[in-house]
């Protein structure tokens, strides 16, 4: 039972960090934040 | 319940905004970027009288509302989009004793935004010094407004500057100018097509290239009544609107201010003949390296030991006390190695920041760049390109964007291109423990042999940024033309509290950033390095045995520990990169390294802790330090000698080491083409560098 307990939290260690250098490096979309102003979006012209 | 307003903190850069910021909010501060812009976006709350809480944005420093950066940009997006939930309800515009003229220009501008402002003259304590008297009562009469007279250094004024802002309601907001004034014919046209809105607001949603939220250039341009006029004719109308605000602000100035120059005691003119000095200018700031490189060895050494000394303790305890099993060794030997990778190296990083802070607060980075210009323009590069290359010793992405101020796009580029070089403080991980693994520790004038080595690698670093600048000049075949103009702030005596908040701003920024992804790669590198396929690592126990039958039992598990490593999934991928690295006189764990850090440098310290801690079955009471210093080879020789420490430093030196930086050079050229052309043009360089210093040195 112990051991279960250790590799499911280990295991899920390592999902989380897989996912969130995937994130962090671009490889997953990143979410969009609602709050996301006009300077935001590339057509805005401020770029 | 108590209200809450925006108040937003606006001013030409060097006015002491900043400090202005801490004196109001204090530690309640945090710092974030703008959406969608990398530039940095300090908030904080102050507590005013009478229970009311100002929400403080401290904006990017702006010279006026005629945006040519991204910076200034954001100033103005904010003070024109009401919509915005930062949309301030009173503006201060934190202004400099000593350049009242040339601040009072951005101030007119947002008054005329119908914005309450109130006018905060700081540095006043510099008044007497410089011979400088002010009639606050007929300065306020005539700008309308209400003026603090502050010292953020004295501590004087601020109480009555937080009075100012609760009582924001009662400020007049009559404009300094009547925008009409510029062109009464074109200025009637565009009143008679928006008669709704503000004229100011107007003519720069025409004039500006950004978006404002409810009011938009095409909206403007799509009416037929009202015709814009020419990008001249534009130019010429905002020309003559300079023209009428400075002779509207000489004119108060010439009532409220007198300037006795007899009584000015100017050390600052004395100061900068000796700091900018051709010969001495060069001395002092080789000097000041010195003493900088020599503190962050001598300074960091306690501090950092006791650090790495206490992870490798809690990991040894952690793997002592839980009970037995994947998770215990994650901790133990992943997430415990991977974040003490990170925390060794806080005492060298702020006494760095602690540093450059100093000589930044104190004015003296300006005269650097002043001093560096002349080297710069003989490498063809403009004197812009000094700011992004002395920045890069902090970090190349906001240093790649700081290039954004560079006219000329051929100068731009290059600075873009070379700016990677400049040692960033993700090498200075790496560097800190290489060169105490190889480096002896002797000294030579009483500097010691580690630190004078440190400053070798930044001078390395910047000399090959301006060597490759003169290249790319002489190659890229693109005609431009480009000036540099530099403010040159007045000295002062840092203040303690802006000093001890940037240090522990950059510091943290460094523990949880750089931290995080440390941490992340430390786990996967983990998971790589406990399992593997095949029989090699599942029965590695019993081949283990069956071929050292006479090892006791210690020796065995170390064995049995480094055959597992060995054939584990990271063990497989080191092996298959190691002909390439062997050359360099790396073994198939540092080519690991290589390979994690070029998510970012800083990893490779990291990621050897974790491995090492892997490969090893004993306790885990050794510091990273000596079981870096314990490696050997089969045959026993050291991986760490001075061959193979300066052919990694060397490596690390020259290297595009960094997903990010690629990713804001891509961002900032809008091309893959010359990031590409940098990764492979920097790691040809570092490889070449890295193969020839080992293969003299061995």
């Amino acid at each position: 039972m112990n051991t279960l307990v250790q590799n499911i939290l280990a295991f899920v260690a390592v999902a989380l960090a897989i996912w969130f250098l995937l994130h962090k490096f671009g490889v997953l979309p990143k979410k969009k934040s609602a709050s996301s102003k006009a300077c935001g979006k590339d057509d805005c012209g401020c770029h | 319940m108590s209200k809450q307003i925006n108040v937003a903190l606006i001013g030409n850069p060097n006015t002491g905004k900043t400090s202005v910021f801490n004196a109001l909010t204090g530690l309640n501060q945090k710092v974030g970027n703008y959406p969608g812009i990398t530039v940095d976006k300090k908030e904080g709350i102050c507590k005013l009288p009478r229970g009311v809480k100002a929400h403080i944005i401290d904006l990017p420093g702006t010279y006026s509302l005629n945006a040519s950066s991204i910076d200034e940009n954001v100033v103005i997006e904010l003070l024109l989009n009401k919509n915005d939930k930062d949309f301030p309800d009173v503006a201060v515009v934190v202004s400099d004793v000593e350049n009242l003229k040339r601040n009072l220009l951005l101030f007119t501008q947002i008054k005329d935004l119908e914005i309450p402002t109130i006018l905060a003259i700081n540095m006043s304590d510099r008044m007497a010094y410089k011979g400088i008297t002010l009639d606050i009562p007929l300065l306020e009469k005539e700008l309308k407004t209400k003026i603090a007279l502050i010292s953020t250094r004295k501590k004087s004024g601020i109480d009555q500057l937080k009075d100012l802002i609760a009582n924001y309601k009662e400020l007049s907001l009559s404009p300094s100018l009547d925008a009409s004034e510029i062109d009464n014919v074109y200025f009637d046209k565009l009143r008679k097509a928006f008669p709704n809105q503000l004229l100011y607001k107007l003519w720069l949603v025409i004039t500006q290239d950004v978006n404002f939220g409810n009011v938009d250039r095409n909206e403007v341009e799509a009416i037929n009544s009202f015709k814009t006029k020419s990008n001249a004719d534009l130019k010429r109308l905002q020309q003559k609107e300079t023209i009428k605000r400075y002779q509207f602000i000489n004119n108060t100035l010439k009532k409220g201010q007198t300037i006795d120059l007899k009584t000015a005691k100017d050390l600052r003119i004395r100061l900068d003949r000796i700091l900018t000095h051709k010969i001495f200018g060069y001395v002092i700031f080789f000097a000041i390296l010195l003493v900088m490189f020599q503190a962050v060895y001598d300074w960091a050494t306690y501090p950092t030991d006791f650090i790495d000394e206490s992870f490798a303790s809690l990991a040894n305890w952690t793997k002592n006390t839980l009970p037995p099993g994947a998770f215990t060794n994650l901790l133990a030997e992943g997430i415990i190695a991977g974040i003490g990778g990170v925390m060794v190296f806080i005492p060298p990083i702020a006494i760095l920041f602690l540093f450059i802070a100093l000589l930044e607060e104190s004015g003296y980075m300006s005269r650097v760049v002043f001093l560096m210009d002349n080297i710069m323009k003989r490498f063809g590069l403009s004197g812009k390109s000094v700011v992004p290359l002395i920045s890069g010793n902090a970090c190349a992405i906001p240093a790649v964007m700081a290039a954004r101020n560079i006219e000329s796009w051929k100068e731009r580029l290059i600075t873009i291109l070379v700016t990677p070089f400049t040692t960033c403080s993700a090498r200075l991980p790496v560097y800190v423990i290489i060169i105490a693994l190889v480096i002896p520790e002797g000294s030579f004038l009483g500097l010691s042999y580690q630190a004078l080595t440190l400053m070798s690698l930044y001078i390395i670093g910047f000399m090959t940024a301006i060597i490759s600048a003169y290249i790319l000049n002489k190659v890229l075949k693109i005609k431009s033309k480009s000036y540099f103009v530099i403010e040159m702030p007045g000295y002062k005596i840092p203040l303690f509290k802006n000093v001890a908040l940037t240090v522990l701003e950059k510091t943290k920024t460094f523990v949880f950033e750089a931290g995080k992804i440390i941490l992340a790669i430390s786990i996967v590198l983990w998971f790589l390095a406990s399992y593997g396929p095949g029989e090699q690592f599942n029965d590695a126990e019993n081949i283990i045995k069956t071929e050292n039958i006479a090892l006791s039992e210690d020796d065995l598990e170390d064995k049995i520990a480094a055959h597992k490593l060995e054939h584990s999934y990271i063990g497989i991928v080191g092996k298959a990169i190691e002909p390439v690295i062997k050359p360099l006189g790396y073994d198939w764990k540092i080519g690991i390294a290589l390979v994690t850090s070029f998510a970012a440098r800083e990893v490779f310290v990291g990621t050897l802790a974790t491995i090492y801690s892997v490969g090893s079955a004993g306790d885990n009471e050794e510091t990273i330090k000596k079981k870096m210093a314990a490696e050997v080879y089969s045959n026993g020789d050291k991986v760490f000698t001075l061959a193979s420490g300066i052919s990694l430093l060397l490596f690390y030196a020259f290297a595009m080491q960094c997903m990010s930086t690629l990713a804001i050079v891509k961002r900032e050229t809008n091309s893959w083409k010359w990031p590409m052309y940098q990764l492979v043009g920097m790691t040809l360089i570092a490889y070449i560098a890295a193969l020839i210093a080992f293969q003299l040195m061995k």
